[in-house]
């Protein structure tokens, strides 16, 4: 009887956490992988009807502008762009940061700054930055570069870069301070027997820091990838809903004004799981080819 | 152990008496009013509440579209707010989806009888929305310290607005606009279209109309505002448009009857007149003229029924309309206050009105949704010069009738 009781006790302490999971992950999940064989619509809302793949087929092969390749195409340079600043910035600066310097802890603070601040007025504030009178860095550019004025928001191409560039400012924070605890948790000795061996700076940032930062890197990166592709906020906050033009939208900004603007429930659905299942290929095959579930020591 | 079970009593007794009954019948009202609009209308509840104890009513704000968004997934969930408030534009969706519920049987034909015809928003033939505000339109606002006389046609704003854009500096900057407005958004746009005799949907409201001569010539006229006659920003989204109006940067601005009260407030000598007649057609450029008021959940419980139908009529009272006349500068929908030397009186509220006579009725059917995404991006294609007035208005044509098909499936 005891021995049951033991057994019973990590699920009761389980119980809470996994009831508010099934309340608020699996059931949603569920739910949405069968609206995706649906036809719920504005004229379907209440009574709708299981169709089967239509809604997918959509997603492939309805024409539509721009199509759905176009906005995969510019959703993967979006991430890959974000995702490799955030890391190089984050891992050039978590490295100053682990050396002795004066006013560390003041660094350190303004640099996770952008991580504080909430990501609507970030956005919102970047978007005047980037207005073509009136923004600072449009007078920056003229002032003191002697460069012609961009319009940022009016051109496609450079609205894109400006939302890249503001969601670079917003993330590299999180990628140096997870660079910087595996950093403090490299021990010293190993950079003291590579100096006493002769090896350079480089040899050692390739050899010693690399391969012990990789344990902790991989998860990041992995997580940063998911939220960067699913990062609906700055891409609809700084180009107002995806101009110019609807030039700007990322997959999940175009699920949003599938779902919301249009109500097509059924198709928006469909897209959603689109994207989950390149996003869970992504991670499985990413994590695999990294072996960053491999000890590091 | 005694210990332990002494301080989990005294946590729990704590607690439990800590946390006292709320006996009030609670109703909720969600709502996308600006600060000033909500404030007139807190105090107005504060005196219902003041009166019937027994109810408390509480406003929760969200932004317009996230309104109409939030309330669908509520009402689909069988729950969200007893009251919705907003502009009638939404009622079309919101009746399709069945979310709101018909309100003819609840309100008689005398009670109705007391609002203008346009406050009764009714789709397929059910009352879906009683509203307490008329316009929730746009009208040209102008700065009396620097545009003395507003324009009355499009070549007499050209005119004005080439006078008043200046660059004082000499720095190349312009640090004065003549007009300023929102106008890389479609609905800021319309008027415009109406004025060169186009508009967006046909008569029966069911098919798109713009591919049209109108919409060619009203496009390029928006671009040569701002390229030819260099009396607008480069760029102005809602917030840059306002901010130069509210600075006094900008001699004139094309905005709703919602900021009215606001540019006051911020102590501007404002006043305010009809978007000015198109020259080359004799037209006014007329904007789309809605309501905003009340519908129903329709998921609401009997016995807040009646308190609610109470706190809407309580809302309605005439008094109530005034005072938000008063404050805010809206136009109200009982005809009762239209004598009242609050609206006649009032220079801004009468060309307020001049402005309602000469808009157009906004469509009230779910598909303006996708004539709105439709137009957005040709247009913004225009302004950046990526595209000709004569593709866009195609373009916007094929891809709003795409949209619908897409939308109606």
């Amino acid at each position: 009887m005891l021995e049951n009781n033991r057994k019973l006790f990590p699920y009761i302490l389980i119980l809470p956490a996994a009831l508010v999971m099934i309340g608020v992950v699996f059931y949603p999940f569920i739910y949405n992988v069968v609206l995706s064989f649906s036809n719920m619509s504005l004229r379907n809302f209440r009574e709708w009807q299981i169709i089967g793949l239509d809604q997918y087929y959509k997603v492939f092969f309805e024409p539509s502008e721009p199509s759905f390749y176009t906005i995969f195409l510019k959703t993967m340079i979006w991430t890959v762009a974000n995702v490799t600043f955030h890391v190089v910035i984050g891992v050039m600066l978590a490295m100053m940061l682990n050396r002795q310097i004066k006013g560390k802890s003041v660094f350190r603070t303004l640099l996770i700054l952008p991580w504080a601040i909430p990501q609507y007025i970030v956005a919102l504030t970047w978007r005047g930055m980037f207005n073509y009178e009136y923004g600072s860095i449009n007078l920056i550019i003229t002032k003191y570069l002697g460069l012609p004025a961009v319009e940022w928001l009016r051109s496609p191409t450079e609205a894109f870069l400006a939302v890249i560039l503001t969601n670079i400012w917003l993330g590299f924070p999180f990628m140096m301070v997870i660079a910087l605890g595996g950093l403090q948790s490299i021990s010293h000795e190993f950079y003291e027997a590579a100096d006493i061996d002769g090896a350079s700076a480089w040899q050692k940032f390739k050899n010693i820091t690399i391969p012990l930062l990789r344990p902790v890197m991989i998860p990041a990166i992995t997580l940063g990838i998911i939220w960067t592709f699913n990062n609906i906020n700055v891409i609809w906050l700084v180009t107002n809903g995806g101009e110019p033009a609807d030039q700007t939208h990322i997959l999940v900004s175009y699920v949003y004004r599938a779902a919301f603007g249009l109500y097509r429930y059924g198709y928006a659905a469909a897209l959603s799981m689109v994207i989950f299942f390149i996003l869970l290929i992504f991670s499985l095959t990413f994590m695999k080819k990294t072996q960053a579930t491999k000890a590091a020591y | 152990m005694k210990k332990n079970i002494f301080l989990i009593s005294v946590f729990a007794i704590t607690t439990f008496f800590g946390c006292t009954k709320d006996d009030r019948m609670h109703i909720r009202i969600w709502h996308q009013m600006r600060v000033e609009e909500r404030v007139v209308m807190e105090r107005q509840l504060a005196r219902f509440m003041e009166s019937r104890p027994e109810i408390r009513v509480e406003m929760l704000y969200k932004e317009t579209e996230q309104l109409r968004n939030d309330f669908v997934i509520a009402a689909y969930a069988r729950q969200g707010p007893e009251i919705v408030y907003g502009p009638s534009d939404m009622i079309g969706l919101l009746a399709t989806l069945d979310v709101i519920r018909p309100l003819e049987q609840y309100f008689d034909e005398d009670y109705l009888g007391h609002f203008h015809e346009t406050a009764k928003v009714w789709y397929e033939g059910h009352l879906y929305q009683l509203a307490d505000k008329l316009g929730n339109h746009l009208a040209l606002v102008y700065n009396k310290d620097i545009v003395a006389e507003p324009p009355e046609t499009t070549d007499e704003l050209i005119e004005i607005g080439k006078k008043v854009t200046v660059d004082r500096t000499g720095s190349g900057r312009i640090d004065q606009y003549g007009l300023v407005w929102n106008y890389t958004e479609p609905f800021f746009y319309v008027p415009f279209l109406a004025g060169f005799g186009g508009w967006v949907m046909d008569e029966a409201q069911e098919r798109p109309t713009l591919n049209t001569d109108a919409n060619v010539r009203a496009l390029n006229f928006i671009q040569e505002l701002r390229d030819v006659h260099r009396i607008v920003p480069r760029e102005a989204d809602y917030e840059i448009a306002d901010a130069l109006f509210k600075e006094g940067r900008a001699g004139m601005i094309i905005n709703g009857d919602w900021s009215w009260g606001g540019y006051i407030s911020a102590g501007l000598n404002i006043g305010v007149a009809p978007i000015p007649r198109v020259s080359e057609t004799g037209l006014w450029a007329s904007p789309m003229v809605s309501t905003k008021g009340f519908s129903i959940n329709e998921n609401i419980d009997d016995d807040k029924l009646t308190v609610v139908l109470e706190i809407i009529m309580f809302l309605n009272e005439p008094d109530n309309h005034l005072e938000a006349t008063r404050e805010v500068k809206t136009f109200p929908t009982r005809i009762e206050t239209y004598d009242h030397p609050v609206v006649t009186e009032d220079p801004i509220l009468i060309n307020s009105k001049r402005q309602i006579d000469v808009g157009k009725p906004m469509p009230i059917v779910p598909e303006l949704r996708a004539i709105w995404d439709s137009m957005r991006p040709h247009y913004q294609m225009v302004l950046n010069g990526r595209k000709s007035a004569e593709d866009a208005a195609r373009d916007m044509q094929l891809l709003a009738e795409r949209k619908i098909i897409e939308m109606l499936e």
